[in-house]
C-alpha cells in the first residue's frame, strides 16, 4: 500500500514536472516536419493547406503538419513556442531577428539563395536566415479616383506640396483626406509616420537606423523631427481624423473600400484585396511623394520560410522552404492571395492578376529599374532594423501625435528613450 | 487497547493532500520562485546565460515612467472596477429580489456576460464602440455632431475599458448579493418593520450588515481580476491609444517580456505586481471581515 502510494506520487510529480520542463526541441515524428503559418482574410485556412499540397505531391518523402500561429503576432507566437521548446521546423512571416543571434535559425549559403532576386536582403551578423522570398512597398497611397475627381484632383500627387494641395480640395469638399487605423494592430496609424521617415531621411541617408544603432544619431535630431513634424502638419490641418485611431486592420481596409477616405496609405499587399472586392469606384495607387518630386520607394524584401537550426529533419525542413518559395504554381497563388511582388529571378505575375496588384507591381518594376528603393522604416528587421519592442513605441508615439498627447519634439525624446531601454 | 499507530493516519491524510501540494507547488508556487529568480537577472530568451544583477530592476522599475504610468492607470482601473459593479450590483440584485418568472428571466440577463470569454466581450464591445459602430451612431441620430471617441479619446479610453470590465462583473456581483440577500432571516425583518422602521431604515440596519460578507467576497474578486487586467486591453486598445493611456502593469508585463525580450525586467514587474495585490487583498479583507457579522 504505502510502496504504491509512494510509485503514485512519483508518477504524479513526474508528470507534473514534465509538463514544466522548457527545452527539449522539435515534436515532429519521424520525417515529419512542423510548420508555422498563420491566417488573415487574404491567407485562409484553405490557402495554407493547397500550398503545403502542392509542395509535398511534388516531393513525396515530405511530410509536414500545419502549424497556426492564434494571432497575426506569429513571432510572439513563434518565441513562446521556443520558450517551451517546441519551435517549428519550419515557419514563415516570423521576424528573424533575435532567433538569429541566439542561433536558433539555419543560415542559408549562397548556393541555396541563387534564385532569390535579392539574396543579400536582411543581413544577421552576415548571415542570411529568412529566405527573400517576396518584396513589399510599404506604404505607397492607394486613392478613390471617384473621390479625386469629385474634388477636381486631375493628377495624383507626385510632391509633397500636391499632396497637401490634393489633401486641401477633399477637405474642402467635406471628404477625409486619408484613411488610417489603429487599434490593436498599432501599424496603419503609422503608415503615414512611415512613409515619411522612410522618403525623407532614408532617402536622403539609407543607413539611418544602421546609424541609430551605433548612436551615431538620434530620433530627436533635426532630419527625423523634421519628417515627423510633416506628419504632425498632415494631423494639424485635419487631414487625418483622429477617432480613427480606434479601429483596427480589417475595420480600416473596409472603410477605405466603403470610400470612406479618399487615401490610404498600406502595404502593397492592399492590392489583393482591392482586386478581390472589387468596390463601386477604381482604385489608383502612387508612391509617397517626397518633397522634391524625387523617386524614393519604401520597400522591405524577406518575408519567407525560416528553418530551425536545430530541427531534428533539417535537412527536409530546407528542402521544404525552397521548394514552397520556389514553386512556381505556389507563387502565382500568393499573388493573387496577398499581393506580394515574388522576389524570385526571372519571375513574371500571372497575366490575370487584378488592375490594383498591376499598377502597384509597375510603380515597384520602375523604382527597381531606377535604382530607387529604400527601406521601409519600422518595418525592417535586420542589423538595420529597430530594436526589439520598438514598433510599438513606434505605433503609439503616432497615435501620440495624431491624439494631441505630445508634441513632435516629445514624441521624439519618447523614442530615444524607449530606445535606451530596448537596448 | 493500545494506542493506534500514527503512521497510518499520516499517510490517510497524506494521500488525500499530496495531489493538491503538488500541483499548487509546480503551478503556482514553483513559477512565483522562478520569476523572482529572473528578476535578479537581465534574462533575454535571445541571449543566454543571464547574469545576476540584484537589485538593479527593482531600482529601475521606480524610475521608469512607462511603469508608474501603468501603476497609475492600474490603479484608477481597479478603483473603477471595484467600486461600480459593487454597487451597481447591490442594487440591481435588490431588485431583483422578488419572485416570479420576470425576475428570474431578469437575473439571467445580468448573469450572461459572467459566462461570456473576456476575449468574446471585448471584441463585440470594440464593433459597439467604434467611431462608426451602434453607439455613436445612435447618438448621432439623437442630434450629436461629434460623438465621443470612446476608444481613440486619450482622456476616454481608460475609462470604456473600465466600462467593458464592469459590464462583464457586475452579474457576478449580482448573483452573490442575491444570495447574500436571500440568506437575510425574513424575521428579523419583520421584527424591524413591526418596531416601524420603513425600507430604507430595514435595509441599512439588518440587510446590509447580514451582505457583508458579499461584500467581502466581490471586493476582494473584483480587485484581484482588475489588478491583473491584461486581456481586455489587450484587445481593445493594445494598451493605446498611444502610450501609457490604457497599458496596465499586467499589459506591460508581457509586452516588456515577450515583445522586448527583457524578460528579468518583466519578472521585476510581475513581483512588484504580486506584493501589491496581496498586500492590498490582505488590508481588504481585514477590514471588510471585521465588520462582518455572525447570526
Amino acid at each position: 500500500m504505502r510502496r504504491s502510494f509512494a510509485l503514485g506520487a512519483a508518477l504524479l510529480l513526474a508528470a507534473s514536472l514534465t509538463g514544466c520542463t522548457v527545452g527539449g526541441g522539435t515534436d515532429a515524428s519521424g520525417g515529419e516536419i512542423t510548420f508555422l503559418t498563420f491566417e488573415t482574410p487574404n491567407l485562409p485556412p484553405s490557402y495554407w493547406d493547397s500550398a503545403i499540397k502542392r509542395v509535398t505531391d511534388k516531393n513525396p518523402g515530405l511530410s509536414v503538419k500545419k502549424l497556426v500561429a492564434p494571432s497575426t503576432d506569429r513571432t510572439g507566437y513563434a518565441k513562446q513556442l521556443l520558450q517551451s521548446g517546441q519551435f517549428p521546423d519550419v515557419a514563415i512571416a516570423v521576424d528573424s531577428a533575435g532567433f538569429a543571434e541566439s542561433g536558433n535559425l539555419y543560415a542559408w549559403t549562397p548556393e541555396e539563395l541563387k534564385d532569390f532576386q535579392f539574396p543579400g536582403a536582411n543581413p544577421i551578423k552576415g548571415g542570411h536566415h529568412q529566405l527573400p522570398a517576396n518584396t513589399q512597398t510599404i506604404p505607397p497611397i492607394y486613392y478613390n479616383k471617384k473621390l479625386f475627381a469629385d474634388a477636381g484632383i486631375t493628377s495624383a500627387p507626385s510632391t509633397w506640396n500636391e499632396l497637401l494641395a490634393a489633401s486641401e480640395k477633399l477637405k474642402a469638399k467635406g471628404i477625409t483626406p486619408f484613411t488610417i487605423g489603429g487599434g490593436k494592430e498599432g501599424f496603419p496609424s503609422a503608415m503615414l509616420l512611415d512613409g515619411l521617415v522612410s522618403v525623407e531621411v532614408y532617402g536622403k541617408t539609407p543607413d539611418w537606423l544602421s546609424q541609430r544603432r551605433a548612436d551615431k544619431v538620434k530620433f530627436a535630431d533635426p532630419a527625423f523631427q523634421q519628417a515627423f513634424g510633416k506628419f504632425a502638419d498632415l494631423v494639424a490641418k485635419g487631414y487625418l481624423d483622429k477617432t480613427q485611431v480606434s479601429r483596427d486592420y480589417s475595420a480600416t481596409e473596409a472603410a477605405f473600400l466603403n470610400g470612406e477616405g479618399a487615401m490610404y496609405p498600406m502595404g502593397n499587399w492592399f492590392a489583393a484585396s482591392a482586386d478581390a472586392k472589387k468596390p463601386p469606384f477604381e482604385i489608383g495607387v502612387f508612391n509617397f511623394p517626397s518633397e522634391d518630386g524625387k523617386l524614393v520607394v519604401p520597400a522591405y524584401t524577406g518575408g519567407g520560410i525560416v528553418v530551425n537550426a536545430k530541427s531534428r529533419n533539417l535537412d527536409a525542413a530546407r528542402k521544404f522552404a525552397l521548394a514552397f518559395q520556389l514553386d512556381k504554381q505556389q507563387i502565382d497563388a500568393s499573388v493573387k492571395a496577398d499581393g506580394l511582388f515574388p522576389a524570385i529571378k526571372g519571375y513574371t505575375p500571372p497575366a490575370d492578376v487584378g488592375p490594383v496588384f498591376k499598377a502597384g507591381y509597375e510603380l515597384y518594376k520602375e523604382a527597381v529599374a531606377k535604382n530607387a528603393v529604400v527601406n521601409a522604416f519600422s518595418w525592417e528587421t535586420a542589423d538595420d532594423g529597430l530594436l526589439p519592442g520598438m514598433k510599438d513605441k513606434v505605433y503609439q508615439a503616432a497615435q501620440d501625435v495624431i491624439t494631441g498627447r505630445r508634441t513632435v519634439a516629445d514624441a521624439c525624446a519618447f523614442l530615444d528613450t524607449e530606445w535606451a531601454k530596448a537596448r | 487497547m493500545g494506542r493506534k499507530p500514527i503512521l497510518p493516519r499520516v499517510w490517510h491524510f497524506a494521500s488525500f493532500g499530496a495531489p493538491g501540494v503538488v500541483i499548487y507547488l509546480c503551478f503556482v508556487m514553483a513559477p512565483i520562485l522562478i520569476s523572482f529568480g529572473y528578476s535578479l537577472t537581465n534574462h533575454n530568451p535571445f541571449s543566454p546565460p543571464a547574469e545576476f544583477v540584484g537589485l538593479e530592476n527593482y531600482r529601475l522599475l521606480f524610475q521608469d515612467e512607462q511603469f508608474l504610468t501603468a501603476l497609475r492607470v492600474t490603479t484608477i482601473l481597479t478603483v473603477i472596477v471595484v467600486v461600480v459593479p459593487n454597487v451597481l450590483g447591490l442594487g440591481v440584485a435588490v431588485l431583483l429580489d422578488r419572485k416570479g418568472w420576470l425576475y428570474n428571466a431578469l437575473r439571467s440577463v445580468f448573469f450572461t456576460p459572467v459566462i461570456l470569454s473576456s476575449v468574446v466581450v471585448s471584441i463585440i464591445w470594440t464593433k459597439l464602440l467604434d467611431d462608426r459602430g451602434p453607439v455613436n451612431d445612435a447618438l448621432r441620430a439623437l442630434g450629436v455632431e461629434h460623438p465621443p471617441g470612446w476608444l481613440s479619446d486619450p482622456d476616454l479610453a481608460l475609462y470604456s475599458v473600465a466600462s467593458i470590465v464592469c459590464w462583464q462583473m457586475l452579474g457576478f456581483c449580482v448573483v452573490v448579493y442575491l444570495a447574500g440577500l436571500q440568506g437575510v432571516p425574513a424575521e428579523l425583518l419583520e421584527a424591524a418593520e413591526i418596531d416601524g422602521a420603513g425600507p430604507v431604515r430595514r435595509f441599512r440596519a439588518v440587510t446590509w450588515p447580514l451582505l457583508a460578507p458579499s461584500l467581502t467576497i466581490n471586493t476582494v474578486v473584483l480587485l484581484i481580476s482588475a489588478f491583473k487586467t491584461y486581456d481586455y486591453v489587450k484587445v481593445v486598445t493594445n494598451g493605446g491609444p498611444g502610450s501609457g493611456t490604457t497599458a496596465t502593469i499586467a499589459f506591460d508585463v508581457l509586452a516588456t517580456g515577450l515583445d522586448a525580450n527583457h524578460v528579468g525586467y518583466a519578472s521585476a514587474m510581475a513581483m512588484v505586481m504580486l506584493v501589491i495585490v496581496a498586500t492590498l487583498t490582505t488590508i481588504v479583507l481585514r477590514f471588510l471581515r471585521r465588520r462582518e457579522v455572525d447570526l
